[in-house]
């Protein structure tokens, strides 16, 4: 099917290339592109932008279960990880995809701590615990589109609206339980176990969460067109006003999505822990933001998948560990993720020089 | 949005004529503020199908604004707009597309960050039950781009981004015209290209024409647009100052009718200046 076959009157822009000459098929373009067009498995899988980030968590798994004498790599030690990323996992597959739209959110962290707080004292209280779920849930939802409908209408960056609403939620936490920790005593409602605990062995529920809502959003962003408009509200906003994008719309829902799943993780942790306090959530904006660059969601949007977050959330999970089991103290972990993270940025950008897309 | 959005099948329509068939897209004192400033200000033109328009003035003269109101991007402040004799109110970009208007915006309408598919399907997915239809949007996209000679692309999958300006351009028009049903707006759609390319966009125009599309075309190069053109409107700080037919008109005739919208909204009768000075200052 080479651009000859096409019929001459029908070569209309065959040519529409000011690098080379006008001309069918031959011109200096045409045969770049149709070079990179390779269909080659390898070339796929080298052009994803999580190929590289997966490369350095298989490195640093390696490098952590020789420093630690095999206790990094032992499945007790996998429990642990496993939970502490799941919980940073699934506020960050909020952040991710509203990072993806081209938009922050500085205030998941006192979302996921108002909320759980709720939803704690009202299990504490005796209220059904679905119904504190669900109660839980709206929080997160209502702290979303109050995020989503003053940075859209107001026309202030998000950075800012979100940092605000940070410091408005973390304050009426603490007005809200005076500092204290909620515990919830035994025996506590089933529920709590199905969000957070152990399911068998090593598994726990929380892991599965975090992997199957992963997949979902994951899935949800590729082969939905709601997933395809956040990807072009964050890529280009222009553009998708000029297509008819309802932008505001998709921006406002993006800030939604990502407020419930705050608001998720945080019931999680509650189940996982019994306990809530406002302190719990406090680094996790930096956190989950770090997690999605480190995975290789773009700081301005519209680049991002879920496996790159995933995996960026994994580790900061491996390093929060592996750092400690190695014999290092457990204080180097902030200058560790800062250098891994300026480092991945790096490397995305140079592999995103090199060779961008990927796939339709 | 739905499985029908995807790009129909061109019907060779009867080349229409203005005057044998009413205008099929009326702007009526439409005008457009943005805080205290005038952008447009109280505009009535027509289109009609079978007819390219070339749309001319200088910067600021309210072209682009026109074009992003016709095209359901701005809302106008004031005047209305009538698609085949009947009100229309275009909320956003989506229903003017609806209504049948198809544009090329000057910055291209593309996101660097996605496929070649996916551009070519922004804001008119095809869908199989809650999934996009990747499949299908990828063969449309194929069989498109092959039609307008760039079949050689092979990887749709591609960022846009990797695309050179020339083929990001053929990008841009190819969609419009892939999904182009009455009227066919381009801003500036020959800004980045040669002149043999530039020649090649011109076929496009003229082909639409033939179709019976209604075709408007803003542009900087009075040479350019004299090619193309039948009929000439010209802006003038937010205003029509000039509407009239191509009839062979000399560049130099062009950039004076750019010049009397000026005399004329300064108060100054053109006739007071001979050819001369208008020449001179056309040359500017």
């Amino acid at each position: 099917m080479t651009a000859a076959q096409a019929g001459a009157n029908q070569q209309v822009l065959a040519g529409a290339s000011p690098a080379g000459p006008p001309g069918p098929g031959t011109s200096g373009g045409a045969a770049r592109t149709s070079r990179l067009g390779s269909s080659n498995l390898a070339f796929r899988v080298l052009r994803q932008r999580e190929t590289g980030i997966v490369v350095v968590g298989v490195i640093l798994f390696v490098v952590f279960s020789i420093l630690s004498n095999g206790t990094f790599d032992s499945l007790e030690n996998w429990g642990g990880i496993t939970s502490t990323a799941a919980e940073l996992g699934i506020v960050t597959i909020g952040v991710a995809l509203l990072m993806i739209c081209g938009e922050f959110d500085l205030s998941v962290g006192a979302n996921f701590s108002f909320a759980a707080l709720v939803m704690a004292t009202m299990v504490q209280d005796h209220y059904p615990a679905i119904a504190a779920l669900v109660v839980a849930l709206a929080i997160g939802a209502g702290i979303g589109l109050v995020n989503g409908l003053v940075t859209v209408l107001l026309d202030i960056p998000s950075f800012i609206t979100t940092l605000g609403a940070f410091f408005v939620w973390t304050g009426v936490t603490l007005i809200v339980t005076g500092g204290e920790t909620v515990t919830i005593l035994p025996p506590t409602p089933g529920l709590l176990n199905v969000l957070g605990g152990v399911l068998a062995g090593q598994v726990r529920s929380e892991l599965l969460w975090w992997l199957g809502l992963a997949l979902v959003v994951g899935v949800v962003l590729q082969r939905t067109v709601m997933g395809n408009w956040f990807f072009a509200v964050g890529g280009k906003r222009l553009a998708a006003v000029e297509a008819g994008v309802p932008v505001m719309r998709t921006r406002v829902l993006a800030f939604v999505i990502c407020g419930v799943f705050a608001a998720f993780a945080g019931a999680v942790q509650l189940g996982h822990l019994d306990s809530m306090s406002a302190s719990f959530g406090t680094t996790y904006q930096l956190e989950a933001i770090a997690a999605s660059v480190v995975g290789g969601c773009a700081l301005m949007g519209g680049r991002g998948s879920m496996l790159g977050a995933a995996v960026g959330t994994l580790i900061l999970a491996m390093l929060g560990s592996g750092l400690i089991l190695s014999g290092v103290s457990p204080y180097w972990y902030e200058a560790v993720v800062g250098v891994i993270l300026v480092a991945a940025v790096a490397m995305h950008t140079r592999v995103g020089r090199l060779v961008s897309g990927a796939g339709a | 949005m739905s499985a029908e959005a995807g790009p129909a099948p061109k019907t060779e329509g009867t080349p229409g004529s203005p005057g044998s068939a009413g205008p099929w897209f009326e702007a009526r004192g439409v005008a457009k503020h943005f805080g205290g400033v005038v952008a447009l200000d109280g505009i009535d033109i027509t289109f009609y199908p079978g007819q390219i328009v070339g749309l001319i003035g200088d910067n600021g003269s309210g072209k682009s604004t026109f074009v992003k109101i016709a095209s359901g991007v701005y809302q106008p402040t004031r005047g209305s707009i009538a698609i085949g004799g009947k009100d229309v109110r275009f909320r956003n970009a989506a229903d003017a597309r609806q209504a049948g208007i198809e544009t090329v915006h000057q910055d291209l309408g593309l996101v660097d960050s996605m496929s070649i598919v996916r551009n070519f399907f922004l804001g008119a997915e095809v869908r199989k039950g809650p999934f996009l239809d990747l499949r299908r949007m990828r063969r449309e996209t194929n069989k498109m781009l092959e039609e307008i000679g760039l079949g050689n692309l092979r990887d749709l999958g591609q960022d846009v981004s990797r695309l050179s300006g020339g083929e990001r351009q053929a990008i841009s028009i190819g969609r419009a015209v892939a999904f182009e049903k009455r009227m066919l707006i381009l801003d500036e759609p020959t800004s980045a290209l040669s002149i043999a390319e530039t020649e090649k966009v011109f076929e496009f125009m003229r082909r639409a024409r033939q179709r019976g599309l209604a075709v408007v075309c803003v542009m900087h190069n009075l040479a350019q647009v004299r090619d193309v053109a039948d009929r000439f409107v010209v802006f003038w700080h937010g205003r029509k100052v000039v509407d009239v037919a191509n009839e062979g008109q000399s560049e130099q005739e062009l950039a004076g009718y750019i010049i009397k919208g000026k005399l004329s909204e300064l108060g100054i009768d053109e006739s007071a200046l001979d050819t001369g000075a208008l020449r001179v200052l056309a040359q500017e």
